[in-house]
């Protein structure tokens, strides 16, 4: 957890022990790493005070949704403010049963980890490619990528539906996967391209020598020193994806179970009277972004750091 | 391999001819040659799926918007400029940009606000501090469709917790029909948008917070700044970078406030709540309007190109003075 910029501090350090000073704010940084012999401040415990209220307050939809997922219909419409009587299972085995909630959550993945394994094939090696021409051309097809980041999705949407119409791949799951990928390809560049200034040619130049090609080269040599910004990359865009609505919305019809949150919004439309499938709907679709934070906070952390120190 | 390569080279190092000599100057501008070959080969596929997947279409866009296209007969007609002057026009059209101003670009400002402040006290804790800045970040986790569609239910007018409540408190006029009064359903939807802590936002401003240089911070104080002041006069001028990441993304993402404008109300009532993106939907698949909602998504185009590269520039030029 403790992953934050190791920054400053040379000469704040020699006064380390001084006591006088550990009830005002400018020791605090000094112990952030280490054991901490700071006394707790009663500004301190207040800020923490304030945060534990908020996150609860900010945490109250959920949360909500989770208790009502174990109650049925007639008690949350009776009794909205209720608390479960029980914590049995029956509205989760009811929305796999009832609905299209298992294909659902099937496509919602194909289209996730498809997505995130063509982005990986596909955009460190351009990055890596407009960095190694450098000059005036590498420049441009860079500014072409990162414009992208300006293109609201609707500018590009309705051109789109034609075109998947026009080769038949309207409601598939391709269609949504080729749709993400030039979407976040932009973001892709921008992020690996700010690395790669950093990687030494030398390593590579050596490689070369040595008789890998170039694709040998990228993929054992300079692929796996791109690791960290990989995970940033392909943590966000999980998020992203799991999470993304409209062009699910756009590009899939009634033929297809849709994604998680297509099927959650058609649930809203038809079942309007079954609100404890669609708490338990919503509640689910969160396990894997909770799964995916807890696994890998750290690089997480990290990542937004990178980028957000960097400006 | 690399034994033939130092055997070839090496005599013509040690010889010397003007000949000899250019040698290895053409087999390295050959070998350049070759690698710029290649790495334009590694760029090619990202680039394929991004000129087919963004560019094309985007310019396509500028195409069907001077059409009558309905978006489902192979037939239209070429209209000129008339979908923009009948958008421009259009009191509907004005409505949802002075939605998208004020829930996109004004939950965006709240929202900055809000995670400074998360982050701000953050940053004052020496104990716990990664626990806190996990749970803080939780929250962040539940996306905007989801947290709509929960809220939908909360605000629902006769069985929803939130009118429940105020009916078992005692207070049933306060109860409204949050999401269907046409008075009040902008500023319920403002609310539900700056529902936050930040998550992103936050962790960019804590990060930027804690490398502030802690000697500045410090001889601040010794010459006698207050709090306030430290804040006002070193960290505020410190974090313009980071205002200006966070201000950006959230801008470029209110822009095109969609999901909850979905779920929540589908525009209405009427089309009292439509934002930009939500009106392109609506017009371009709703209405068979093809050709006329590809003209408002230009014209959102025009606006978040405009407006980004303004901000920046403001927003750059002050970090410069900073």
């Amino acid at each position: 957890m403790s992953t934050t910029v190791p920054v400053r501090r040379e000469p704040a350090e020699a006064q380390q022990g001084d006591p006088g000073r550990s009830t005002t704010g400018p020791l605090r940084h000094r112990t952030r790493r280490g054991t901490d012999h700071v006394r707790y401040t009663v500004g301190e415990v207040v800020s923490m005070a304030v945060l534990a209220v908020l996150v609860l307050v900010v945490s109250f939809p959920v949360l909500y949704a989770l208790l009502n997922s174990f109650r049925t219909y007639a008690e949350i419409t009776i009794d909205p403010m209720g608390l479960p009587t029980s914590f049995k299972l029956d509205n989760y085995a009811r929305l796999f049963q009832e609905t299209a909630y298992g294909e659902a959550v099937l496509n919602t993945l194909i289209i996730t980890v498809g997505t995130i394994v063509l982005l990986i094939a596909v955009v460190p090696m351009a990055a890596y490619g407009i960095e190694r021409i450098g000059g005036r051309t590498s420049r441009w097809v860079y500014l072409l990528f990162v414009a992208g980041l300006m293109i609201p999705f609707q500018v590009r949407m309705i051109p789109l539906v034609k075109a998947m119409n026009e080769v038949g791949l309207y409601s598939t799951l391709t269609s949504v996967i080729l749709v993400h990928l030039g979407g976040a390809a932009s973001f892709g560049i921008l992020l690996y391209c700010s690395f790669i200034k950093s990687v030494p040619v030398e390593v590579e130049e050596a490689a070369h020598m040595d008789g890998a090609g170039r694709l040998r080269t990228f993929w054992s040599i300079v692929f796996p020193m791109l690791l960290p910004v990989t995970s940033a990359f392909v943590i966000i865009q999980a998020l992203g994806l799991w999470n993304d609505f409209f062009i699910p919305l756009v590009f899939l019809d009634s033929t297809s179970a849709g994604t998680i949150n297509v099927a959650i919004n058609r649930m809203v439309g038809l079942l309007t009277s079954q609100w404890e499938l669609i708490y338990t709907g919503a509640i689910l679709a969160l396990v894997p972004s909770i799964i995916i934070f807890a696994a890998f906070q750290r690089y997480f952390i990290k990542g937004m750091s990178i980028g957000a120190v960097k400006g | 391999m690399s034994e033939t390569h130092t055997v070839e080279k090496a005599p013509v190092r040690i010889s010397g001819t003007p000949t000899a000599q250019s040698d290895p100057v053409r087999g390295g501008s050959q070998r350049f040659r070759r690698q710029r070959a290649a790495m334009f080969g590694f760029i090619a596929p990202a680039l394929l799926v991004y000129l087919v997947m963004v560019i094309a279409p985007s310019l396509q866009s500028i195409q069907i918007s001077l059409t009558d296209w309905d978006g489902v007969n192979d037939a239209y007609n070429y209209v000129g400029l008339s979908n923009y002057e009948d958008i421009l026009g259009s009191e509907r059209f004005w409505n949802a940009v002075k939605n998208t101003l004020l829930l996109g670009l004004g939950s965006a400002v709240i929202v900055n606000v809000i995670s400074l402040a998360v982050a701000l006290l953050l940053d004052r804790l020496h104990h716990w501090q990664g626990f806190f800045r996990t749970i803080v970040y939780l929250p962040a986790l539940v996306s905007g469709f989801i947290a709509a569609t929960i809220w939908k239910y909360i605000l629902n007018f006769n069985f929803g917790a939130v009118n429940t409540s105020l009916r078992d408190l005692g207070v049933p006029t306060w109860a409204h029909d949050w999401l269907g009064d046409s008075d009040i359903v902008v500023s319920v939807l403002l609310f539900l948008l700056c529902f936050t802590l930040g998550g992103n936002t936050t962790l960019i401003y804590l990060a930027n917070l804690q490398s502030v240089p802690q000697e500045l911070v410090e001889a601040a104080r010794i010459d006698g700044a207050s709090g306030r002041q430290v804040f006002r006069f070193v960290t505020w001028p410190m974090l313009a970078g980071a205002v200006t990441v966070n201000l950006t993304l959230a801008m470029i993402a209110g822009w095109t406030i969609f999901d909850q404008i979905m779920v929540l109300t589908s525009g209405g009532p009427g089309f009292i709540s439509e934002t930009m993106a939500f009106f392109i939907y609506k017009v371009g698949f709703g209405e068979y309007r093809a050709g006329y909602g590809s003209a408002a998504a230009v014209v959102l185009f025009i606006v978040v190109l405009v407006s980004t590269v303004v901000a920046n520039r403001y927003m750059r030029s002050r970090e410069i003075q900073a």
